[in-house]
């Protein structure tokens, strides 16, 4: 699979203060990215470097195989559709009107901009002015100014922020259908649950730096879920895995950072010595908790 | 493009009562100017050379213009400004491909041929009370059209001044305040000294175009400063445009 966005040793810095550091961002092609990580953790800076509106210190971005250049930018930017922070839109207008100056600006035809309406489900709310809508609504209507153009690329800065449930559920919606036609979609958030059942590949992003990129199951497979010994009695069988760091939990015993082999080789010795084991397991983890593995326990 | 960003300004306009606000200061000047006519011996004179009447009714829009245009002109400026703060605009034109400045000099085109057509219209009224009222001596068209451009360009610097300094400063109450306080320099401007007069552009400016002055043995024709006034537009201009191609170069906030 091609890549829509790549950056190589994107980086930014404000004085000395660095956003982010060295990003080798990987966008597939016609997938829901999921771009995660704590507030201020560089996620809006990055994605404002792939729009171009704020200049990388260092670093590269491609875009649709383009680099993003201040000559490139007006041509890519066609291709591109975003929402970044607050979205955009006049709130004395309504928003038919919203849509006809994006219409304008950007040389759409009618069907375009009605394509976009009705995707985002704003059709009998457009004669409404904006500073009327609710925040949902303001949200869609963003989505649908973005996805005007018809872009292959569309980049998407926290669109649930301040979406109630159902709100959230139709983004969520919104981006799976999106995908679905082959429209590459970048979305960042500071809240796992929001993206975790939409993204097929995710970015995680804590103090400027990637802490992980790749598919949900490599995700996981990268974390090394705790081992759960289940046995009548712990207290022996803590004592003898005192070694691995095991610790009581109840009435069994949880050893963590055990590989295949280890795992055997604490089996073996509890046979060994005669301690009864009655089943042995990793512990099933939640995307969050390798999440807060990965973040070092700051979460997301 | 840059047409289609001018247009789109236009379009903006709606509901925000730029053409109002223009309305009240082609009606203030106008009516401020009126009160000439209630002046003793005025409409009595409308037929004299010697108490040249047009001269004596020009005084009046040369005072109005620096009373009225200052707030006014800020007011308009702000507004046209404030909607790009208040919805995110300046993503919506950066990610269209239109730059911060790009989007301010669109402003001020858009904005200043309505500013251009008030301040025609303002002068034109003027002069169409004038041949009403039965004024019959010959129209004194170099001094009338001298100090109508004169009135444009510093209004034109005016709002140029606003756009940079609104879309600087969000809070709009800022560029209200400069407003307010521009209204008193160009009002005071209108009485002090020429060289006085340069010190404080663009609202002091208003008093250098002054093309006549009415004093207690009729009226007195003044050397307006045209020069100064061509210099202050493409000094202004320059600024202007060197400003926008600064806002161009800015990262997004």
């Amino acid at each position: 699979m091609s890549n829509a966005i790549i950056t190589h040793d994107l980086k930014k810095t404000y004085g000395k203060r660095t956003v982010v550091h060295d990003l080798h961002l990987r966008v597939p092609q016609g997938c829901v990215y999921g771009f995660l990580g704590p507030n201020g953790s560089g996620k809006s800076t990055t994605m404002k470097m792939l729009l171009s509106l704020v200049r990388p210190t260092a670093g590269e971005v491609h875009v649709l195989g383009r680099p993003m250049r201040r000559s490139t930018r007006r041509e890519l930017l066609g291709e591109i559709g975003s929402l970044i922070e607050a979205p955009p839109a006049y709130g004395h207008l309504t928003g038919a009107e919203n849509m006809r100056l994006v219409r304008h600006l950007l040389d759409l035809d009618q069907g375009q901009v009605q394509r976009a309406v009705q995707t985002v489900r704003l059709q009998d709310h457009l004669d409404k002015r904006v500073r009327e809508y609710s925040l949902g609504m303001r949200q869609r209507l963003g989505i649908a100014m973005a996805l005007a153009r018809e872009p292959r690329v569309l980049i998407l800065d926290e669109p649930t922020n301040g979406l109630d449930p159902a709100g959230i559920e139709e983004v969520r919606d919104l981006l799976t259908r999106l995908a679905a036609r082959g429209i590459t979609v970048m979305v960042s958030s500071h809240l796992l649950g929001e993206i975790d059942r939409t993204a097929s590949v995710l970015g995680i992003l804590a103090g400027g730096r990637m802490l992980f990129q790749g598919t949900r199951e490599q995700l996981f497979s990268r974390s090394t879920p705790d081992v759960l010994v289940d046995t009548p009695e712990p207290e022996r069988a803590t004592t003898l895995a005192g070694r691995w760091n095991a610790v009581r939990d109840g009435d069994r015993v949880r050893v963590p950072g055990l590989d295949h082999a280890a795992t055997a080789h604490l089996v073996d010795r509890l046979v060994h010595e005669r301690i009864p084991v009655h089943g042995v397991r990793r512990e099933e983890q939640s995307l969050e908790d390798v999440f807060m593995d990965l973040t070092g326990g700051r979460g997301l | 493009m840059t047409g289609r960003v001018v247009v789109a300004e236009f379009a903006k306009m709606r509901r925000l009562r730029t053409l109002p606000v223009l309305a009240v200061m082609v009606v203030g000047v106008v009516a401020f100017s009126s009160l000439t006519f209630t002046a003793p011996g005025f409409l009595d004179a409308v037929d004299d050379p010697d108490a040249r009447p047009w001269q004596w009714l020009l005084g009046g829009p040369a005072l109005a213009v620096a009373l009225i245009s200052p707030l006014l002109l800020a007011i308009v400026a702000g507004r046209q400004i404030d909607i790009e703060h208040q919805g995110n605009g300046w993503f919506l034109s950066q990610t269209s491909g239109v730059t911060a400045g790009g989007l301010c000099r669109a402003k001020f085109v858009a904005t200043g041929s309505l500013v251009a057509g008030a301040t025609l219209a303002q002068s034109a009224l003027v002069a169409a009370l004038g041949w009403a009222v039965g004024i019959s001596v010959d129209f004194p068209t170099g001094q009338w059209l001298g100090h109508t451009a004169s009135v444009l360009v510093i209004n034109l610097v005016l709002l140029a001044l606003h756009i940079l300094l609104s879309a600087r400063v969000p809070n709009q109450l800022v560029s209200l305040g400069v407003g307010v306080l521009g209204t008193f320099v160009a009002l005071t401007g209108t009485g002090l000294p020429p060289w006085i007069g340069h010190l404080l552009p663009p609202w002091s400016y208003y008093g250098l175009a002054i093309p006549v002055d009415l004093t207690e043995v009729g009226v007195v024709d003044l050397d307006p400063h045209h020069p100064s006034v061509i210099v202050l537009g493409v000094v202004g201009g320059a600024v202007f445009l060197a400003l926008t191609r600064l806002f161009d170069r800015q990262e997004a906030r």
